[in-house]
């Protein structure tokens, strides 16, 4: 584990830096609160420090304080370096941001006790950390497929929209639906159509660019955003992720499936700010549109914006797409 | 006569004690005081200029700094005599200066000789 030792006293910091060497630590000797608290802003930088309270440019508080103001940076452990021992000292420097003191000069058992404890509460943070990622994760990503949900993919299209409009560059919206899914599920059983959404989200994620989103919009229903693309190649792109579906098998328990989908798509750059709503039922027709035409197709969204909102038929509405 | 000017006695140095916080290493403990020997100069021609110009703050500072190395080499009456210049200094006592400086010269007068001795033990 990297540690940082700031000291401006040179005997002080070679013996430190040399106990601390041989019990494992990657050590950092540096001889100021400027140098220590570069060294400690990095991304990659230590986090456990030994401080001296007495340095030049900055002191010890001075750098523990500095590093607090910092929230988003992870947590760095910081020990107090000090021949000062007053019951006011100390209170001055567990304020500052410290989170233990130590005198000097120093017991070799006890700074490295000390050390371990500090050791202790970074992998409590790091426990913590990943437990608040994963819960994260959880609550913005489908459990069956691990790509976005619903709500995720809503929140990204419509930021990803403003920020289209702003930039006046064009975003393409796809809408899919798995053709027949109902037979899949109906003759294969439950545990083959989860399978077959399983692999489908993964060939429409290795179809696009890492910084295009891919959500689950439905049952069976998955929403696309091409950030940035080119209008005119939206077709091309569309048709390279509805090929992705039907160029080969999908394995199941049920034996391998010939399985693809219908593509509504719409081009958002034509037509200004719009309630993404409203764009999403677009894309929504579209995609009934491919369906009425045999489905394994795309159909491009052409909104006639004079008139309110298109009404999908009935029995679309009604329940699953086929 | 000034009581205090009497020559170093016991604990002038504490080998003991700073071979355990090297955990024994002799090439460290070396190369403390040659450290030592390096920045001391220094420190005390800082601390004489600090007193002849009646800067008790530097006076403090530079007290401070000895009182960390002798510390950390073992030196405990050394260290206890830089402290206690520390504090004059910190206090703005201009009467207790003089003494107090005195103290840590004859502590320093005593443990010179026993890390040179130490230095050529090991040269040898």
């Amino acid at each position: 584990m990297k540690i940082l030792i700031a000291e401006d006293e040179a005997l002080s910091r070679r013996l430190l830096e040399k106990t601390l060497e041989r019990s494992g630590y990657e050590v950092i000797a540096v001889e100021s609160g400027r140098q220590a608290l570069e060294y400690l802003s990095r991304p990659d930088g230590p986090r456990l420090a030994l401080l001296d309270w007495m340095m030049p440019e900055l002191d010890g508080p001075q750098v523990c304080s500095e590093i607090r103001k910092r929230s988003e940076q992870p947590y760095v452990y910081m020990v107090l370096l000090t021949s000062r021992g007053s019951k006011q000292d100390t209170v001055a420097g567990l304020e500052s941001g410290a989170d233990d003191y130590l005198t000097k000069p120093f017991n070799t058992e006890e700074l490295k006790a000390r050390l371990r404890v500090g050791e202790r509460v970074l992998h409590l943070e790091d426990r913590l950390v990943e437990a608040r990622e994963h819960l994260r994760f959880r609550a913005t990503h489908d459990p069956l497929t691990s790509i976005l949900n619903r709500g995720a993919v809503m929140d990204l299209l419509g930021r990803e929209l403003n920020r289209s409009y702003r930039e006046k560059t064009s975003t393409v919206i796809l809408l899919g639906d798995v053709d027949k899914f109902k037979t899949v599920n109906d003759t294969h059983g439950h545990t083959a159509g989860d399978q077959v959404l399983r692999e489908i989200a993964n060939r429409i994620l290795a179809s696009v660019r890492s910084y295009d989103f891919v959500g689950r919009y439905g049952g069976e229903e998955f929403l696309v955003v091409l950030n940035g693309c080119d209008p005119a190649s939206a077709p091309t792109r569309a048709e390279q992720i509805r090929r992705s579906i039907t160029s080969r098998p999908i394995q199941t328990i049920g034996g391998p499936l010939s399985v693809s989908m219908s593509f509504g798509v719409l081009l958002s750059g034509e037509w200004g700010p719009r309630p993404v709503e409203e764009l999403l039922h677009e894309t929504d027709m579209a995609l009934y549109e491919a369906k009425a035409a045999g489905r394994n197709c795309i159909r491009i969204a052409r909104p006639d914006l004079s008139n309110p909102l298109p009404q999908r038929p009935a029995h679309h509405r009604a329940g699953h797409r086929l | 006569m000034n009581q205090r000017k009497k020559p170093p006695s016991e604990a002038v140095w504490n080998l003991h004690e700073l071979l355990t916080r090297t955990d024994n290493d002799q090439e460290l403990l070396r190369e403390l005081l040659l450290i030592f020997k390096e920045d001391f100069p220094g420190h005390i021609s800082g601390l004489t200029a600090a007193i002849a110009a009646g800067n008790l703050k530097n006076v403090a500072a530079i007290s401070h700094t000895l009182k960390g190395m002798f510390a950390n080499l073992a030196a405990n009456k050394a260290a206890a005599a830089a402290a206690r210049l520390e504090q004059v200094g910190r206090a703005g006592e201009n009467a207790a200066l003089k003494d107090a400086h005195e103290d840590l010269n004859a502590e320093i007068a005593g443990l010179l000789p026993e890390l040179e001795a130490y230095m050529a033990g090991v040269r040898r």
